[in-house]
């Protein structure tokens, strides 16, 4: 597996498992709590940068070449096609959004939504990169 | 349907059994890369094709094949 699947791997599962975290806590206190969960989400982004930066690390000491190795044509090509798959699935979130937004939900709702809109586009970049890695091109 | 074979494996073998980490270097790519065009999974750039063929010494044609199936 390439240092670039395994960054992929990283971000996919920090991601889904941290966020997936913090949306089960907002989840259980409640859409109608009326209040932003500022603390809870600063703690969010804190532990998903650590959790991130010393898995990456961790990674690139068992392959240090691989690690500082530029991307290749392959490893562009591979970006941007994830990169057009995740576009998409996020154009097509935000215009159901913006449809919801009108019915006029409360504040936190629309933040959290968007919040939950940017993690899972993140989340399908990463494993739109896996899978095209895992076949090859 | 289209395809694109190529003779890079054979190659190798032939110039002193070549790694694919070491033709890699050569053309400044990953070594995965190296067995995804090798394996037919990937396509690589006109400009990576031609420092393939000029590693071996061969023209482009040598390396790689099209064939269109009808």
């Amino acid at each position: 597996m390439s240092f670039r699947e395994k960054s992929a791997w990283i971000s996919l599962l920090s991601m889904a498992g941290i966020y997936g975290l913090y949306f089960w806590s907002v989840i259980h206190d409640g859409p109608q709590s009326g209040r932003f969960h500022s603390g809870k989400l600063l703690g969010t982004i804190i532990a998903l940068v650590v959790v991130e930066v010393v898995l990456h690390i961790t990674v690139a000491l068992f392959a240090p070449a691989e690690a500082r190795a530029p991307r290749d044509e392959r490893d562009k090509l591979i970006e941007l096609r994830a990169m057009r798959v995740a576009y998409s699935g996020l154009a097509t979130a935000v215009a159901f959004a913006c449809f919801f937004g009108a019915l006029d939900p409360p504040i936190v709702f629309n933040t959290n939504a968007l919040l939950f809109i940017l993690v899972t586009t993140e989340i399908m970049r990463s494993a739109c990169l896996i899978i095209q890695y895992r076949r090859g091109a | 349907m289209h395809a694109i074979t190529n003779e890079i494996r054979r190659l190798r073998f032939e110039h002193g059994e070549m790694t694919q980490q070491q033709l890699a270097e050569k053309i400044h790519v990953t070594r995965q890369t190296v067995n995804a065009i090798e394996q037919g999974k990937y396509s690589p750039s006109l400009e990576a094709a031609f420092r393939i063929a000029a590693v071996f010494g061969v023209p482009l044609e040598s390396v790689f094949h099209y064939s269109k199936d009808e």
